[in-house]
């Protein structure tokens, strides 16, 4: 089935139709090709933020284990 | 309803087996609306899970009406959060662990996957805690009743249907709408309910630690970062095409409205033990108390949906970490999928409610450390997942024009991301020192 307009509109029986199909049942669209595309390009500010990130939520993690530890009773205060 | 913006706007191929014709321009609309309908309300109504009933009925009973702004506040935020999620997934047909897996490199890959799977195990075990709870209320053995519950959770993604997933979990959705009935049988005062919903309010006791605790925690309830990865595989896995956007948009609005409704009711409930100076430990017994005034069926619908909660939170949970665990390994990972064809990905979901299911059973289980975990976790991780999502929107290089963000997106987004990292690392100091902040 060809679709023009922005509505599917077919002129069949002399009237406008509008085609509906369910996204599981229309045709796959082409997206981005994101797999080769490869890293994403940052500038040297959002990676000094990315990297600070990392050393916040790996000391974050730390100080979280070592108080789950610590109420489990395994390491005492 | 094809309405594709690729490279050949106009023109398109349908292979649909059966398309649905109406000359009506409206009607049209509406239809495409309501098969497009579903991932929105889904990620936004399943976020009012066990945990999130009883931060909101505990909010409501502390504070009695005094917390209703908060979630009227929350609203733009929940919507222009996930928003982004919905354009990414639109724009991509990829999920989030798989775009932070490609874009940033395998450590923060890895990582965010790590975080992300351990974090929703240990809420699993909250909504799985909370079955168990509430099924020993209704007099049904939790030996029994957990691993029933668990198994006919498996059964819901078995059977190679997305939309028979979808149609069901819509269905669990709309039962919450008895909440509504719920918070207008135990008569809110119209007035008093309208000021406090409109007009920000501290109260009695002032501002004290406990208070803002419980912001911070209805805050971290109501934006949780499994949603972020949640409903973009959905998005994916639904295959929205590029002109699904506005109604997806109108799914993730309608979803937004409707959860902050329900929110609402859960506090009005709640309020209702505050009126009368009841004290509870959760909101089972809270159920149980209300029954005695307002009569067993108030207590029984309270009960019910809160095993409602914990079952929408399981199935959304779990099909988060296993279609993030099936995106990252490059496994087939569709609830379009049968079984065979896709193994490791109904195995993940399988061993992450059997096993949280099974860990609630084992006696003496460490249920207050897994639950002080999944707060802390979640506060942890909630910035670090909407800063990727807020690089990812700015991404041109993958989205174009069209899908990244405007300008004032940005300024949006970034105001919700430096709020939210805030009262993320005050929930997470606050649950990691407790005595970091004074309580009176």
């Amino acid at each position: 089935m060809t679709l023009t307009n922005e509505l599917n509109e077919s002129t069949q029986e002399e009237r406008v139709l509008f085609t509906i199909v369910h996204p599981l049942d229309d045709v796959q669209e082409q997206k981005v090709d994101t797999e080769h595309l490869g890293p994403m390009q940052m500038t040297r500010t959002v990676r000094i933020c990315l990297f600070a990130l990392r050393g916040y939520l790996l000391l974050m993690f730390g100080l979280l284990g070592f108080r789950v530890l610590q109420l489990a009773g395994v390491i005492r205060a | 309803m094809t309405l594709n913006h690729s490279a050949t706007e106009n023109t398109l191929v349908s292979t649909s087996s059966q398309p649905i014709r109406v000359s009506n321009k409206w009607a049209a609309h509406a239809l495409t609306f309501l098969m497009v309908f579903g991932p929105g309300l889904i990620v936004m109504e399943a976020d009012n899970d066990a945990g999130a009933v009883s931060t909101y009925v505990q909010a409501g009973a502390q504070y009695g009406m005094h917390l209703l702004w908060l979630l009227l506040l929350l609203l733009p935020i929940c919507y222009f959060v996930q928003e982004m999620v919905v354009r990414l997934g639109i724009a991509t047909g990829q999920g989030h662990a798989a775009m932070i897996y490609r874009r940033f490199g395998a450590w923060w890959g890895r990582f965010s996957l790590a975080d992300l799977l351990l974090l929703n195990f240990l809420t699993l075990v909250t909504e799985f805690a909370a079955i168990a709870l509430v099924l020993g209320k209704l007099d049904v053995d939790p030996r029994f009743g957990v691993p029933v519950a668990a198994v006919a959770l498996t059964a819901l993604v078995l059977t190679g249907s997305y939309r028979r997933w979808e149609r069901i979990v819509v269905f669990l959705c709309l039962l919450d709408l008895s909440w509504f009935a719920i918070a207008f049988r135990v008569h809110p005062g119209a007035r008093a309910f309208l000021q406090h919903t409109i007009v920000p309010s501290l109260p009695a006791n002032g501002l004290t630690g406990g208070w803002l605790f419980l912001v911070i925690a209805i805050v971290g309830t109501t934006i949780a970062p499994w949603q972020l990865f949640f409903q973009q595989s959905c998005v994916a896995d639904k295959r929205l095409r590029f002109s699904d956007l506005r109604w997806a948009r109108l799914d993730t609005f309608i979803g937004a409205v409707f959860t902050i409704m329900v929110a609402g009711c859960m506090m009005l409930a709640g309020n209702a033990a505050f009126q009368r100076g009841w004290d509870f430990s959760d909101p089972a017994q809270m159920a149980v108390q209300l029954g005695g005034v307002f009569g067993p069926f108030l207590k029984n619908a309270i009960l019910l949906l809160m095993i409602n909660a914990a079952v929408l939170g399981t199935t959304t949970i779990s099909l988060s970490s296993a279609w993030a665990y099936g995106e990252v390994r490059g496994w087939p990972h569709s609830l379009q999928k049968p079984l065979r064809e896709a193994p490791g990905f109904y195995a993940i979901y399988a061993l992450c409610v059997m096993a949280a299911a099974g860990l609630v059973l084992i006696p003496r289980a460490p249920l207050q450390l897994i639950i002080l975990s999944v707060q802390v976790l979640a506060g942890l991780m909630l910035p670090s997942a909407i800063i990727f999502l807020q690089l990812l929107l700015n991404d041109k290089e993958v989205l174009g024009e069209r899908f990244a963000n405007k300008c004032w997106n940005n300024i949006v987004n970034w105001t919700i991301v430096i709020v939210l990292f805030v009262l993320s690392v005050l929930l997470a100091a606050q649950v990691a020192v407790p005595r970091l902040f004074p309580n009176s």
